[in-house]
């Protein structure tokens, strides 16, 4: 049986999802550049840079596990590469 | 600008952060500077093991794919740290990973040194970072 806190976070990825190619396939999208909060499968906040957004989350009375962000218009699916031995 | 340094670890070069966990305690972490390590447009700044992750509470943010040493899909945090030295606090992207380079923390990526002038500052056998000035 799924979590109830699970299918929050299903819902808050699936709208950052979203959110991101919308931004990649649309630069004038009003997420593009920004960074983004979502609570609940909701948006919370919208901010300029990662502090801003940090400070804004931190001051919405949620669980964390609750909370998803994400900075929109990186295309998360290219590889990046890190060849530091492990 | 300030300034801070730290000796080379095994000739290798190093910084170091404090992470603050959800209790309220501080962890100093020692972590490779690895310039090669992604990109600018990368969408992490560090690399953490999954328990500090995990200790300090983080919000999670959206995942990458890494490719090299590391393969496959990792979930990334926004985790509150702190660099004594130059007076900085500030939220950083960190992967949380299962292995980190021996005798290390993790490590700093391009993205996160690239805030900052970086390089031998004091010597061969030091490595430092320091605040960049306003424009």
């Amino acid at each position: 049986m799924t979590s109830p806190a699970k299918t929050i976070q299903d819902r808050n990825r699936e709208l950052a999802r979203q959110i991101n190619e919308e931004a990649l396939s649309n630069p004038s999208s009003p997420y593009a550049g920004k960074f983004v909060g979502i609570v609940r499968g909701q948006v919370a906040v919208v901010a300029n840079d990662l502090d801003e957004l940090g400070r804004a989350m931190d001051g919405i009375a949620v669980p964390p596990d609750e909370t998803f962000c994400i900075e929109v218009g990186l295309d998360y699916d290219e590889p990046q590469f890190i060849w530091s031995a492990k | 600008m300030p300034r801070a340094i730290w000796a080379l670890v095994g000739g290798r070069p190093v910084v170091q952060v404090e992470l603050h966990t959800a209790e309220g305690r501080t962890a100093t972490r020692t972590l490779l500077a690895d310039t090669g390590a992604g990109t600018l447009r990368s969408g992490f700044e560090l690399l953490l093991r999954d328990e500090d992750c995990r200790l300090c509470g983080s919000r999670q943010m959206q995942s990458v794919c890494l490719r090299g040493a590391y393969e496959g899909e990792y979930w990334a945090y926004m985790l509150y740290v702190r660099i004594p030295m130059l007076g900085q606090n500030r939220y950083v992207r960190t992967l949380g990973v299962e292995n980190v380079p021996p005798g290390l923390d993790g490590i700093a990526c391009f993205r996160f040194l690239s805030q900052y002038a970086f390089g031998n500052l004091d010597g061969p056998n030091s490595f430092g970072l320091e605040r960049l000035s306003p424009k």
